[in-house]
């Protein structure tokens, strides 16, 4: 008795801390995410590009696109354009597209659209930029005024980083004289990075132009100007107008460079609208989504490898356990009766197509208009067999009333009944009129009113839906729970239901 | 939840055995699975009691097919009453007992006039296995009806109160007699609505009584007292019950015995799993008395002797007996 006891406790010891590390080792080394509401942001970008045609010339545009070189990963990505022949190349780090077509005419519309997330394992990849560069020649007053301006900066700056945002902030300043000048009258931001550019120039950093588009839903906008120097590691960003350093999260590098976005030849009045959108979508699915890009092949080996419909099935079947351990806690811990063992589990399986509240009102309908007619046919003294088979027949027809009944209402829900399993409601029918019959009808509803709320219990613990999607990610965690039913199995204390049954012994301690 | 904490203390305090721990620590240990058709069956213990030499209701016949049904007739012959079992029936479901015979009908103990077609389709239901445990075939057996002893006529009402003796590895542990009420339709089982009387091992004197998870004292159709009845033959019993772990090998069991008018202790049938309410109608926890059972077992063992039905039965009517009848 002793070594069996010993043995059940190192199977179970075993057994939890084989489930516990499997999870622990998914959740923290493979860093798979604990709850569905780990989501990623999902966006989709599309780029409207309008422009009128002249009929004469061949047609050729050339549109930058995002380069995706590091922290976002393209899930897709499509060129919309009837006619038109597309290419991709990729020119000193950017990607350009290029629609053409020999003959086109009037209004012509073409779709870029991205779809992207965030990178879902970061893997920096190696960057280099230059570090040095010649100075752009600058003669007369201008090369005054920039002298004049550089001074300063020098002076208030200790490094590249800080140089470069004194010298965006000097541009800026609308009082300096020596940027007024270098302006020349035009203050628009592109005019402000040219000028900039040309500071730096000369004390020989480079600096590049970037524009950046904002990941912000259902708002019209422009590409946005940064600027960006290298330092030697990592590139520095800097927004021309303010001096900041430090490209927000939510900004997307289309393109770097002085090109314009877009060149059309053989067309006239090119026009790009951004729109976009973000919608959520489950971490997990998105690692399966990007698998090429990133190393998601740990879920090659998980339940999430298999096809979806049978992910759907497995989904249901991972929780029949849960339901399970539920009529078990119900019966032995609690001491809840009910019709047979695991007659609330699949009466639980039936509510998910019905719904909790229909389903209730069903299997009562259904069982109470069962016992009726099993309580008739009782009179006509048939055997067992004949008798059960008739209750079926009755429960598929009644089924089948309640469904042509249900449609005909309009109530698409009662169509669900359908599915709901005729050989359990057969047999609880049965076992309920066995159990009136030689209990009485109290203990009978006691016990059909028990299997129903384990039914329901089991049912609104098996379709939560962040317990479904941890056992189905997780589903070492039913390693565990063996281990707890095996805990049970020699569990030997009172059931709840026991200590108000022998109640009677402490009443007459009192006394 | 503190009063439910308390409320265990307490019950763990006085050795209450809960369903659990039976199942556990008795049922699993001491019952062995291939032996339990001798108990579940009622054909087969009786035919080893009746080979072991203990007293059982006479058999009259058994009936295992449908076409066997037709030898009914031939089988009750000229007997007036008799009782329609099935083997394998579980709490008393599924049996009829006939008193007497009515034009040409049966008149059932509760006054139920049943023709004898009836009686075909209920040996029928019995024959598909309708009152059987895993709801598979059956046998239905036709035997002695027990008249019981005129010493119940005033504690009883109707049915035939027997005498359920719990016996751990052939020492009985606890006695409590059964008495049908009007509520429970003459059956002698608690569940059913039949009292429980605790009886005093050594003395054979009732205690109190419980009826429905109640204590109580009287008997609520024929208000008589239920306490303080001596129960005839108590030895008898005793030792009935004690040899009945030889009989089927079964370390953990309840047997049920009544008290014939004319043929005195007869067992009526074996439980693999007997019920617990006895410790209410004992006012007394089961497991206090298993583990000092246990103990004596651990303690022949080491001095590797074992002990006769006699030595046993006189162990624990030491041990557990002479209770001093309670106040009020």
């Amino acid at each position: 008795m002793r070594s069996l006891t010993l043995h059940l406790k190192l199977l179970i010891a075993i057994l939890v801390v084989l489930g516990i590390s499997v999870t622990a080792y998914q959740i923290f080394v493979l860093g798979i995410p604990v709850t569905e509401d780990a989501t990623d942001d999902l966006w989709n970008i599309d780029a409207k590009v309008e422009f009128v045609a002249s009929a004469k010339d061949p047609v050729k545009i050339q549109m930058f696109v995002p380069p995706l070189s590091r922290d976002y990963v393209s899930l897709n990505e499509s060129f919309i354009s009837n006619n038109y022949g597309v290419s991709v190349n990729r020119v000193d780090g950017n990607r350009k597209v290029t629609w053409s077509a020999r003959r086109a005419k009037g209004n012509q519309t073409l779709y870029y659209r991205l779809v992207l997330t965030k990178r879902y394992t970061a893997e920096k990849a190696k960057i280099k930029g230059p570090t040095f560069r010649d100075s752009i020649a600058v003669e007369g007053p201008e090369k005054l005024a920039a002298e004049a301006l550089l001074a300063p900066i020098r002076q208030h700056s200790a490094d590249v980083e800080t140089f470069i945002s004194e010298a965006i902030k000097r541009v800026n300043n609308s009082n300096d004289d020596n940027a007024k000048m270098l302006l020349a009258g035009d203050p628009t931001p592109a005019h402000k990075a040219k000028i900039v550019e040309l500071l730096l120039s000369i004390a020989h950093v480079p600096v590049e132009k970037v524009h950046t588009i904002r990941l912000v839903a259902d708002q019209p906008q422009t590409p946005e100007l940064w600027l960006r120097s290298f330092n030697g590691t990592d590139w520095l960003y800097f927004n021309p107008e303010t001096g900041e350093q430090g490209l927000p999260t939510d900004r997307l590098l289309w393109w770097t460079g002085d090109e314009n976005l877009i060149t059309v030849d053989g067309g006239k009045k090119a026009t790009v609208t951004f729109s976009m959108n973000n919608s959520e979508m489950n971490a997990i699915r998105l690692a399966k989504l990007t698998d090429e890009n990133t190393d998601a092949n740990f879920l090659e080996y998980s339940l999430y490898g298999l096809p979806l419909q049978t992910q759907q099935t497995f989904m249901i079947m991972v929780m029949i356990p849960i339901g399970v351990l539920v009529i078990l806690v119900l019966r032995n811990l609690i001491g809840l009766q009910t019709l047979g063992t695991f007659t609330p589990v699949l009466i639980a399986l039936a509510f998910r197509e019905t719904q909790l509240g229909f389903g209730i009102v069903l299997f009562t309908i259904i069982t109470a208009l069962g016992l009726s007619l099993r309580s008739y046919l009782e009179h006509l003294k048939l055997q067992m067999l004949p008798r059960l088979s008739v209750v079926l027949t009755f429960v598929v027809v009644l089924i089948a009333a309640i469904s042509l009944f249900s449609h005909k209402l309009g109530l698409e829900r009662g169509l669900s009944v359908a599915l709901f399993p005729m050989v359990i409601l057969t047999m609880t029918i049965e076992r309920l009129s066995i159990t009136w019959e030689e209990r009485g009808a109290s203990h009978a509803m006691k016990v059909a009113i028990g299997t129903l709320f384990a039914a329901t219990l089991a049912h609104l613990i098996m379709t939560i839906p962040e317990l479904v999607y941890f056992v189905f990610t997780f589903p070492a965690i039913l390693l565990i729970m063996v281990g707890f039913m095996l805990a049970m199995g020699r569990y030997r204390g009172y059931r709840l239901t026991e200590l108000v049954r022998f109640k009677a012994f402490l009443k007459k301690a009192d006394a | 939840m503190f009063g439910f904490w308390k409320t265990w203390k307490a019950l763990e305090a006085r050795g209450i055995m809960g369903i659990n721990r039976r199942n556990a620590d008795y049922v699993l240990k001491y019952n062995k699975r291939s032996l339990y058709p001798i108990v579940d069956d009622k054909i087969i213990t009786k035919e080893r009691a009746i080979a072991a030499g203990i007293h059982v209701p006479q058999l009259y016949g058994i009936i295992s097919t449908e076409k066997e049904i037709d030898k009914l007739g031939e089988i009750i012959g000229g007997h007036t009453d008799f009782v329609i079992k099935p083997a394998q029936g579980a709490g008393g479901d599924g049996i009829i007992v006939i008193a007497d015979r009515f034009e040409g009908r049966y008149r059932t103990v509760s006054g139920k006039i049943v023709g004898h077609e009836e009686l075909e389709h209920h040996i029928s239901s019995i024959l598909t296995g309708l009152y059987s445990l895993g709801g598979h075939r059956d046998r239905a057996l036709i035997e002695y009806r027990v008249i019981p002893d005129q010493i119940f006529k005033s504690i009883s009402y109707e049915g035939v109160p027997d005498i359920r003796i719990i016996v751990l590895m052939g020492y009985p542990v606890m006695a409590m007699l059964r008495l049908p009420t009007r509520q429970s339709g003459g059956k002698a089982n608690l569940h059913q609505g039949a009292i429980g009387v605790g009886v005093d091992l050594a003395t054979g004197l009732t205690l109190r009584g419980t009826w429905l998870n109640n204590i109580i004292n009287k008997h609520p159709d024929t208000t008589n007292a239920v306490d303080g009845v001596q129960l005839p033959y108590w030895d008898g019993f005793m030792k009935l019950a004690a040899g009945c772990y030889e009989l089927c090998g079964l370390g953990y069991i309840g047997v049920d015995m009544v008290l014939d008018q004319e043929k005195g202790p007869l067992i009526l049938e074996l439980n693999a799993r007997p019920g617990l309410n006895i410790q209410i109608a004992n006012d007394c926890g089961l497991t206090l008395r298993t583990h000092a059972v246990e103990a004596r077992l651990e303690d022949l063992k080491a001095r590797g002797v074992s002990e006769s039905v006699e030595e046993r039965v006189a162990f624990v009517q030491e041990m557990f007996g002479h209770i001093p009848p309670v106040e009020g």
